[in-house]
C-alpha cells in the first residue's frame, strides 16, 4: 500500500540556508504578496462598504447593475459549457491522433491567451459585423444578431478562454495509462464506451478545473466585449464593461460595489479550483 | 490447436520486434513465453490480442482467422502488468464490466461475479475501491475481471513483475490451480525463469524477435539446442570442444556423444561443439579426496557464496588445450578458464572449501550442441572488383569454418544463372554451408532485407582502390543499417596473416579486441594492438594507462590463441595507423565501427572514413561493438530477396 504519508501535500522542504537566510526570503515573498495583492483587495473592499451592507446591496441590484451582473454570469456559463466540450474534444485529439500540423494546432492553441483582447474582438467585429458578408448574411437569413448582441459576447469569451480546458486537460491524457482502455477494449467494449466509462473518469477534475478557471477568467473579461458587445445598457452590457461607465461617470460606490461582487465570485471560484486540485484521486498503481 | 500464430511479424520504424514467429499451443495448454526485456515476448501477446495490428503473418484462435479483428470480437481475456484496474469502480464493477458491456441481467451478473471472485479468493472484498487493495489482491481482482466474460483464451503479459516475491510464489500457486480449474488455455509471459519453469507445460524462448525454441521446462533445460537458450535458462558452463570419431572431446576428457542431441553429424572428425555443463554437473574436490567423475583440471577456487539451499562456487581453470569458453565469458585481460559449479550444502559442510583452495575440477554429465560457427554475408555485384572478393571471403570462410551465404545485388534478372555460376566457382568449394541469394536492390538496401531475414556475424565487400570516395561511402551506408561486422577487401586475395588492431581503450575496444581475437585466431595470425596516443600526453598517466589496456588485450588475445605484440605511438590516429600499417608489414587492419555522437547520428570525419578514404591495399575489418548505435533500418519487404540455392555441406 501507499505509505499514508506521501498522500498528504506537505511541502518540500528546502536545503537547510541560515537563520538569516531564511526569514529574508520568507519576509521577501511576503512583504510582495502584501504589497501587490492583500492592500488592493482590503482597500476596495473597504470602499465597497463605505455605504454598509444595505448600500452595497442597492448599489448591485440597481436594475442596470443587476442586469449587467446576470449577463455576464449565463454568457460565462454558456461559454464555459461549450469549452469543456470542444476542449475536451481538442486536447483529445492533440494527444491521441498524428496529423499532419499538430506541432502548429498544438501552439496555436495557446494563441488567445497572448493575443490582446481588444484585438479579438475586431477581429470578431469584422468578421461578424453586419455591413459584412458573413454578418450581413446571418442578420439576413437568420435574423441573428452576433454583434452589439449576446451571441457576441459569447463568441468572444470562447475565443478568448480557449486554452483553459484544452490545457488543463491535455497533460492529464497524455500521462494517462492506456492500460485499462485496453483491459475495456478486451473486455469487448468499443470506443465510444470505453472513452465514457474509462477515459472520462480520469477527465473529469481537470475538465471541470479547466472550465471553472476560464469561467472565473470571462466574468472579468473586458477588452474584447467592449468591442464585441458595446456599451448598451440593460441589453449588452457586462459586469465589467459596467464598472468602467460607473467609474467614467464618477460613481465610485457603484464600480466598487460591482468591483466586490466580481471578486467574490472570482475568489471563490478559485478556491473550488484549488480544493479539485488537492483533492484529485491518487494516482493508479502504476507508481507503487 | 487453441492457439496458431503463423509467421507472425510486427515492424516498429522498419525495425522487426516480433520476426516471424510460428507457434501452436494446444487446448487447456500453459504456454510460457520467457525472454529479455525488449526480445518482443509482450508484443507477441498484444497482437493475439488485437491491441497491435500484426504487419505480416495469421492469428488463429480456435480455428478462426482473427487477424483482422477488432479486440473486442477476439474472445481473449488479458492480465496486464500494473493491474490496469478501472480507479473509480468498485472491485465488483470492475469484474462485471465484461458481463454489463453485454447486457447480462444483473441477477446473473452478480452471480457470476461472487464465483469469480471466490475463485481468485477475495469473497466479500467486492465493495472496496481499488485502490484500498494490496497489489497482490489487485492483480486477483484483474484475473477475475479477465476471466468473467468466460474467454476462450487467457493471456497475462508479467503480471506478477510489479509484486514482491512471496506474494508471486502464492499468486503462481494460485493462477495455475484456476488454470487448470478451467481448463482455459493460457500464454503467460515472463522474464522470471523460476516463475517459468513452475507454471509452463511448455515453453518459447524468445530473443530479439525470434521464438527461439520451444519445449517443456526439463527438454530446454537439460538439451538446449541454441547457445542463448543454453545460457538463458539456468547458469551455463559452455565451452567450445570438439567433436572426435564419435565422442565430445574437451580438453583432456571424451564424451561419449549423447544421441539425443540432434542435429551433429555423426562420425565427421573435428567438428567444432559446444558443450554445455550445469553447474550441478560439476564436480569438485580437494586433490587428496575422491573426485567421482572425470577430471577436466586442476583449478582453484575464486570466489564462494552461500545461496541458501545450496552453495555456489566460482572455479578457475588454466587454459585447456583446444577448448575456448563461452559462458561465463572471457574477460578483458583475463587469463584461465572460469568454471560455475554448485554443491549441497551437506556436501559443503563435509569438505568445506575457501577460496584459494587448490581443487581438481571434474564434470559428471555434459551436453553437446551444433556449434554455430561464425556466419559470413559476401557481398557481390559480379564486377571484376568482386573477384578478390570471392577469392579471399571463400579462404577466410574455410579457415573458420563460417556458414556463407552469397548476395549477388544489382544484377539485371535475365543475366543470372551464367553469372551466378561464375561467381559460384570464383568461391570455391569445401565450404561448411553455402546459400546463394539474389537482389536487384543495391548493396545497403539488399543487405539490409537479407539481415532482417537472418542475422549474420560479417559481411564482406570488395573495396574498389579506383573509387575509395564512393567505397567508403558504401561501407559507412552498410554499418548504418545492419548490427554486423564489416570486412573490405581491396585487390588482395591472400589470406591476412599479420593484423593491425587499433584500439582507443575503452569499453568499446575491449570488445573490439575479442572479436578481432576470435576471427584471427581461425585465420592462424599475429596480432599487433596499436594504441595511437595525442602527441601532448605520449607520456605521463595517459600513457601507462593505454600500455595497460594493451597488455591486458595481448593477455587476452592470447588465451583465445592469437600471438600477439603491442606497439604505441603519438599523433594524429588516422595517419599514425597509416604509417604503422606499412612500417610493420601488416595485411590486415582492424578497427571499432565509430560511435554514435551526441545527437545519435553517427560522425562523418573519423578514423574509419579517414583510413577508407585513403584507399589502402589491405583488407580492413571494422568491428562493431554493442556501443556503436543501434543502425537506422529499412522497412523490408518479403519477396524482396530471391533465394536461388541452398547447399549445405
Amino acid at each position: 500500500m501507499r505509505p499514508a504519508a506521501a498522500r498528504l501535500a506537505s511541502p518540500a522542504a528546502p536545503l537547510q540556508p541560515s537563520r538569516w537566510g531564511r526569514w529574508s526570503v520568507r519576509t521577501a515573498a511576503i512583504s510582495y504578496l502584501v504589497l501587490l495583492l492583500i492592500i488592493p483587495l482590503v482597500v476596495i473592499v473597504q470602499d465597497g462598504l463605505r455605504a454598509g451592507l444595505d448600500g452595497l446591496w442597492r448599489s448591485i441590484t440597481a436594475p442596470q447593475a443587476w442586469s449587467a451582473l446576470q449577463l455576464t454570469l449565463w454568457t460565462a456559463a454558456v461559454m464555459a459549457l461549450v469549452n469543456a466540450v470542444m476542449g475536451t474534444l481538442t486536447a483529445y485529439v492533440l494527444v491521441r491522433y498524428q496529423f499532419p500540423g499538430r506541432a502548429l494546432v498544438n501552439t496555436l492553441v495557446d494563441l488567445p491567451l497572448a493575443l490582446p483582447t481588444l484585438v479579438t474582438g475586431v477581429m470578431l467585429v469584422v468578421l461578424y459585423g453586419p455591413q459584412n458578408a458573413v454578418g450581413g448574411w446571418l442578420q439576413a437569413a437568420l435574423r441573428w444578431r452576433i454583434i452589439f448582441a449576446p451571441p457576441g459576447i459569447v463568441l468572444a469569451l470562447l475565443f478568448v478562454n480557449f486554452p483553459f480546458v484544452v490545457r488543463a486537460v491535455q497533460p492529464v491524457l497524455q500521462s494517462l495509462d492506456r492500460a485499462p482502455e485496453e483491459a475495456a477494449a478486451t473486455l469487448g467494449a468499443d470506443a465510444w464506451l470505453v472513452f465514457r466509462r474509462v477515459t472520462f473518469p480520469a477527465l473529469r477534475l481537470p475538465i471541470v478545473s479547466g472550465m471553472l478557471l476560464s469561467f472565473a477568467r470571462a466574468i472579468g473579461e473586458f477588452g474584447s466585449i467592449v468591442i464585441v458587445a458595446g456599451n448598451i445598457p440593460l441589453r449588452s452590457q457586462t459586469a465589467a464593461v459596467y464598472v468602467l461607465g460607473q467609474v467614467e461617470s464618477e460613481n465610485r460606490l457603484g464600480a466598487s460595489a460591482m468591483s466586490m461582487a466580481m471578486l467574490a465570485l472570482a475568489f471563490s471560484l478559485i478556491l473550488i479550483v484549488d480544493w479539485l486540485q488537492r483533492y484529485r484521486p491518487a494516482p493508479a498503481a502504476k507508481t507503487l | 490447436m487453441s492457439i496458431l500464430l503463423d509467421q507472425l511479424t510486427k515492424r516498429y520504424e522498419g525495425h522487426a520486434v516480433v520476426n516471424r514467429v510460428s507457434l501452436e499451443v494446444a487446448e487447456g495448454e500453459f504456454f510460457v513465453l520467457i525472454g529479455p526485456s525488449g526480445s518482443g515476448k509482450s508484443t507477441v501477446l498484444r497482437l493475439i490480442a488485437g491491441l497491435n495490428q500484426a504487419d505480416d503473418g495469421r492469428v488463429l484462435l480456435h480455428g478462426r482467422d482473427v487477424t483482422a479483428t477488432a479486440p473486442q470480437q477476439r474472445g481473449v481475456g488479458f492480465v496486464f502488468q500494473h493491474y490496469a484496474l478501472f480507479q473509480h469502480m468498485s472491485v465488483a464493477d470492475n469484474v462485471e464490466f465484461a458481463l454489463r458491456v453485454r447486457r447480462v441481467s444483473t441477477h446473473e451478473c452478480r452471480h457470476r461475479r461472487d464465483e469469480l471472485l471466490e475463485l481468485v479468493g477475495l469473497t466479500g472484498l467486492g465493495r472496496r475501491m481499488p485502490a484500498q487493495l494490496s497489489g497482490g489482491q489487485q492483480q486477483r481482482v484483474a484475473l477475475a475481471r479477465a476471466l468473467a466474460h468466460r474467454p476462450e483464451v487467457l493471456l497475462l503479459d508479467e503480471p506478477f513483475g510489479a509484486l514482491d516475491a512471496r506474494i508471486r510464489v502464492e499468486l503462481r500457486r494460485a493462477l495455475r490451480q484456476i488454470q487448470s480449474e478451467l481448463g482455459i488455455t493460457t500464454i503467460f509471459v515472463t522474464h522470471d525463469q523460476e516463475e517459468a519453469f513452475e507454471l509452463a507445460d511448455r515453453l518459447g524462448v524468445m530473443n530479439f524477435g525470434r521464438l527461439l525454441e520451444v519445449g517443456t521446462p526439463r527438454e530446454l533445460y537439460m538439451r538446449p539446442q541454441t547457445e542463448f537458450v543454453a545460457t538463458f535458462l539456468g547458469t551455463a558452463n559452455l565451452l567450445v570442444g570438439q567433436l572426435t570419431g564419435g565422442a565430445v572431446r574437451v580438453g583432456s576428457l571424451d564424451f561419449p556423444l549423447n544421441t539425443e542431441a540432434s542435429g551433429l553429424g555423426q562420425g565427421v572428425d573435428n567438428q567444432r561443439v559446444q558443450v554445455l555443463c550445469r553447474p550441478e554437473d560439476v564436480g569438485v574436490a580437494r586433490p587428496g579426496d575422491h573426485l567421482g567423475c572425470s577430471q577436466l583440471g586442476l583449478g582453484q577456487v575464486e570466489q564462494k557464496t552461500y545461496a541458501g539451499s545450496f552453495e555456489r562456487l566460482l572455479l578457475r581453470l588454466p587454459p585447456l588445450p583446444g577448448v575456448r569458453p563461452i559462458s561465463p565469458p572471457v574477460t578483458f585481460g583475463d587469463e584461465g578458464i572460469l568454471i560455475e559449479a554448485t554443491r549441497t550444502q551437506d556436501v559443503a559442510r563435509h569438505y568445506p572449501l575457501e577460496p584459494g583452495d587448490k581443487v581438481k575440477v571434474g564434470v559428471r554429465r555434459i551436453h553437446a550442441l551444433v556449434h554455430p560457427g561464425l556466419s559470413f554475408l559476401i557481398v557481390t555485384d559480379g564486377s571484376p572488383v568482386a573477384s578478390p572478393v570471392l577469392a579471399l571471403g571463400g579462404e577466410i570462410a574455410r579457415l573458420a569454418h563460417a556458414r556463407v551465404k552469397l548476395l549477388i545485388c544489382g544484377l539485371p534478372g535475365d543475366a543470372l544463372p551464367e553469372q551466378w555460376q561464375a561467381v559460384k566457382e570464383r568461391l570455391g568449394g569445401g565450404l561448411a554451408s553455402l546459400e546463394v541469394r539474389a537482389a536487384a536492390e543495391p548493396p545497403e538496401v539488399a543487405v539490409a532485407y537479407e539481415v532482417e531475414r537472418q542475422p549474420c556475424d560479417l559481411v564482406i565487400l570488395g573495396l574498389s582502390p579506383q573509387q575509395p570516395a564512393e567505397s567508403s561511402l558504401l561501407a559507412e551506408r552498410l554499418l548504418r543499417v545492419g548490427d554486423y561486422h564489416l570486412l573490405l577487401v581491396p585487390g588482395t586475395t591472400a589470406v591476412p596473416t599479420k593484423a593491425l588492431v587499433g584500439v582507443s581503450g575503452g569499453e568499446p575496444s575491449k570488445e573490439d579486441v575479442l572479436f578481432a581475437g576470435r576471427f584471427l585466431r581461425h585465420l592462424g595470425a599475429e596480432a599487433t594492438l596499436l594504441s595511437v596516443l595525442p602527441s601532448a600526453a605520449a607520456a605521463g598517466p595517459y600513457r601507462d594507462r593505454a600500455v595497460r589496456f594493451l597488455l591486458d588485450g595481448v593477455r587476452t588475445l592470447e588465451v583465445l590463441g592469437v600471438r600477439a605484440e603491442m606497439a604505441v605511438r603519438a599523433g594524429s590516429p588516422g595517419q599514425e595507423i597509416l604509417e604503422q600499417l606499412q612500417a610493420g608489414g601488416h595485411d590486415l587492419l582492424v578497427l571499432g565501427a565509430p560511435l554514435a555522437d551526441r545527437d545519435g547520428r553517427r560522425p562523418s570525419s573519423g578514423v574509419v572514413s579517414y583510413v577508407l578514404g585513403k584507399a589502402t591495399a589491405q583488407p580492413v575489418l571494422i568491428v562493431r561493438s554493442k556501443y556503436a548505435t543501434s543502425p537506422v533500418r529499412l522497412s523490408a519487404n518479403e519477396g524482396r530477396i530471391q533465394v536461388i540455392e541452398e547447399m549445405t555441406a
